[in-house]
């Protein structure tokens, strides 16, 4: 297990530099420059040339890449060119709103997802199957910008449950939970529907039917255990993207976060800001897809035996 | 049963007297939330002297020494009067008693003194560039020694970027300043700054220095002042209308019948700073044609656009100023305002035949042009009337759309564009230079003009005149040029909206000077 841990760990290197250098090259080869930014009504084009050398952006592509990366491997992210802070401490600002919101979406889409999936694979093809699916359909296609400000009107304008937005209060952390993660509720109750179905058909669970296990306890203890197998799969691969996928509802929603920082930042250009977060956001990718890898080992037996 | 009684009672008593301290505590707890303009989310700093982008709460911690008022005039805040020398080479400004920053630190001469290098090397260099020095003549006297004349020194005074900063905090903060605290001398203190999110101020119980454009000439009436950050407009309506924010600093004109039917919402104008407008690129086929400028530009229905995309709320624009400034006001034979008849005939005279798909032709060539634009709904609803308006006199017109940060990089080209719908916003006759001067082609001259005879205007406009008068005509004959030449096609001027909680704060009528800042927020009231 150790070993595969390392193997898995290792394999992350290639990966990281690979990522760092499209993040970089996709940074500075989108058109605009953080100076038209800085810039001010009169300034003259020596102006500019100087800022542009204060920042290094004078330099060739390759170099100002190889001073970034040598910085970013010892945890120096440089300092923002708009924002005038040190990237890390932006970062560092931000990431605990990013998290929290992430956690919470991923907590309420996997239960309510699992919820959901096993029920709707329980009594399949039955209305409470139809229902369910029809509005994890619902969930899977509305766009989250929408669906975020349908969930204000209802809940903060009408009935005046929650605020409106920001970050002030516990509670206004409730409608950007509910908008994140119900495109993952969706989501995990399609893959646990259709894994608990498939499972369903194994030889094992017709023994476990003729052994006389009441149905509930096959369900619950031995299908769903086997079914949530590529549900932790899909889990791991969503903490990276619903960190980055918060993207739209911190900006609806007016919320602090890695989302809105890279919202700011992308508008200005500003572009140490944008490769630390944009970084920030791969490596939560990898670590959740590690995260999910270890989970599965841990899990299946022959995975770990796959390993050995 | 007496014992009951007497517990009943003095619980009573507890829970009135609990609830008179509430309403009390209420009563005097003069809070009040703001939202910025979404332009000005993400604004990095309130640092006045090397900040590049500054919100509006930069005038609630800081004074300057003069404010501008919507007619142009200058009104005293830290200087209390002020005098130039014939010849533009010197100006006197005498400073107000009394003033101290956050910090306890005394305003006076010396402040001056190290205020004005602080400017040098800096984004904002150019505020200060013409003054060689500052002489102390008394300990509330200062003399500016100018290398050369800058009639525009005024009203550079009056902008947020020559806000002063307390220099004890200023020299110890270094690159902080703006960033982890501010101080300054204005009505309000900084407590809290986490950008883009909020700002929070609080109340400076010792301000008696407000300029005569406000009439609370004390301490804010607000005690705690919170500035939001919030990027969706939408939101941000939500926002007051559900009582969550009380003022809302900019309303885009989409909003006002919805805010205006909302029950405690008051919806206020003021005149705006802003101008759309149409680059001619004058080095691109068919423009290099002036006479292809001149159609384009008279194609231009600005009335249609004011009433059917704005309701009426603004003003055309047929100049390339807005019209608050001095130097619009240039012969109004030279001014651009609709007229298809004159676009179809100058179309006629060049040989410009039109076709029968309705776009006109010459010697083989369409009429058929690219006109560019950047996202947001505002700019793509323009644009696309503007496209139905030039077709009408017989121009095709392509529309492509740029994200609003590459737009720039693209104009730099040169060759690309020929029409693009494109907007500012300033309050000074200087933005003539910066979008039609030969130094700065492509962006942000965008009508890659290059005009021996404009150039040389500039340069009288710009550096050639002694005083403010001078300034003016300087600027005016410079305009009349730029408008003479078809360069562009100016189309609207939006007002200033903002929108309030009537419920809950209490605004004057009439906003004082060319924005909503502190002269104004000092007068607010918390109902």
């Amino acid at each position: 297990m150790i070993s595969f841990f390392l193997k898995r760990l290792l394999l992350l290197i290639p990966v990281f530099l690979a990522v760092s250098v499209v993040i970089f090259m996709i940074v500075h080869l989108v058109p605009g420059d953080p100076i038209d930014n800085l810039v001010q009504i009169n300034s003259s084009p020596e102006q500019k040339a100087a800022l542009a050398a204060r920042y290094g952006l004078d330099k060739p592509l390759y170099q100002q890449y190889a001073i970034w990366l040598g910085k970013a491997l010892t945890g120096d992210l440089g300092d923002a060119i708009i924002l005038r802070r040190p990237v890390s401490d932006l970062i560092a600002q931000n990431l605990p709103h990013s998290l929290s919101l992430g956690a919470l979406a991923l907590l309420f889409s996997t239960v309510v997802g699992i919820a959901a999936g096993v029920l709707a694979a329980i009594y399949k093809d039955s209305w409470i199957d139809r229902v369910t699916m029809t509005l994890i359909l619902l969930g899977s296609t509305v766009p989250s910008f929408w669906l975020g400000l349908l969930l204000i009107m209802l809940f903060a304008v009408q009935l005046g449950w929650f605020p409106v937005s920001g970050a002030r209060s516990w509670d206004a952390l409730i409608l950007p939970v509910l908008t994140i993660g119900l495109g993952g509720v969706a989501l995990v109750a399609r893959v646990t529907r259709v894994a608990m179905m498939e499972t369903a058909r194994k030889d094992f669970v017709m023994m476990l039917h003729a052994k006389g296990v009441p149905p509930w306890q096959i369900e619950l203890r031995h299908v769903l255990r086997h079914a949530l197998l590529p549900v932790v799969t899909i889990l791991s691969l969503r903490i990276g993207w619903i960190l980055g996928g918060a993207v739209t509802v911190e900006f609806v929603f007016a919320r602090p976060g890695l989302g809105s920082l890279l919202i700011t930042s992308l508008n200005q250009r500003d572009y140490p800001v944008v490769q630390g977060a944009l970084l920030m956001l791969a490596i939560a990718v990898m670590l959740g897809t590690l995260l999910g890898d270890i989970v599965q080992a841990a899990m299946d037996p022959r995975v770990r035996e796959r390993i050995k | 049963m007496r014992f009951t009684s007497k517990t009943r009672l003095l619980a009573s008593s507890m829970l009135v007297s609990t609830s008179m301290l509430g309403l009390a505590v209420a009563a005097s707890a003069q809070e009040a939330t703001f939202v910025v303009s979404a332009q000005n989310v993400g604004t990095p700093s309130y640092n006045p002297i090397n900040g590049t982008q500054l919100n509006d709460a930069i005038t609630l911690i800081f004074d300057r020494m003069v404010i501008q008022d919507a007619d142009q005039t200058f009104h005293g805040q830290l200087a209390t009067e002020w005098e130039s020398t014939a010849d533009g080479m010197s100006w006197t400004f005498k400073l107000r008693p009394g003033v101290t920053f956050h910090d306890g630190e005394p305003f006076n001469a010396e402040t001056i003194v190290w205020w004005i290098p602080q400017f040098a090397d800096t984004e904002n260099a150019f505020m200060t560039a013409a003054i060689e020095s500052v002489e102390v003549i008394d300990d509330l006297t200062v003399r500016f020694v100018m290398k050369n004349p800058d009639p525009n020194l005024l009203s550079n005074m009056s902008s947020g970027f020559m806000s002063i900063p307390s220099p004890k905090a200023f020299d110890a903060l270094g690159d902080d300043f703006g960033v982890t605290d501010a101080v300054g001398s204005g009505p309000f203190r900084l407590e809290s700054f986490t950008v883009g999110q909020e700002t929070v101020l609080s109340a400076n119980e010792d301000y008696a220095w407000a300029s005569d454009l406000s009439e609370n000439q004390g301490a804010p009436h607000i005690k705690t002042l919170t500035f939001r950050e919030i990027s969706e407009d939408s939101t941000a309506f939500l926002e007051l209308s559900t009582g969550g924010v009380d003022l809302l600093y900019s309303v885009p004109t989409d909003f006002l019948p919805r805010l205006e039917a909302a029950a405690t919402v008051q919806v206020g104008t003021m005149p705006g700073t802003g101008l759309f407008y149409i680059p001619i690129n004058t080095t691109v086929e068919p423009f290099t044609d002036i006479k292809v400028r001149e159609a384009a530009a008279f194609a231009i229905n600005q009335k249609e656009i004011l009433d059917n995309l704005y309701g009426g709320v603004g003003s055309v624009a047929n100049t390339f100023l807005i019209d608050s400034l001095l130097a619009a006001n240039v012969d109004p034979a030279l001014r651009i305002s609709y007229d298809p008849d004159r676009s179809n005939a100058v179309l006629d005279d060049a040989g410009w035949v039109m076709g029968s798909d309705g776009v006109r032709e010459k010697d083989g060539t369409r009429l058929q042009v690219a006109l560019w634009t950047q996202n947001g709904t505002e700019f793509k609803r323009v644009t696309e009337v503007v496209q139905a308006q030039l077709k009408a006199v017989g121009i095709g017109a392509d529309i492509t759309v740029f994200d609003s940060a590459t737009i720039n990089d693209q104009y730099r080209k040169g060759t690309d564009h020929q029409l693009a719908v494109r907007s500012y916003s300033w309050a000074n006759a200087d933005i003539i230079d910066w979008f039609f001067s030969g130094q700065r082609l492509g962006y942000p001259n965008v009508s890659m003009w290059n005009d021996a005879k404009a150039e040389e205007m500039n340069l009288a406009a710009m550096s050639g005149s002694r005083t403010w008068e001078e300034r003016v005509a300087n600027f005016t004959a410079y305009h009349e040029y730029v408008l003479s030449q078809f360069v562009f096609a100016p189309i609207y001027q939006p007002v200033q909206i903002y929108a309030y909680d009537k419920e809950a704060i209490s605004v004057p009528e009439t906003i004082r000077g060319t924005r909503l800042q502190s002269q104004t927020v000092v007068d607010i009231t918390v109902n």
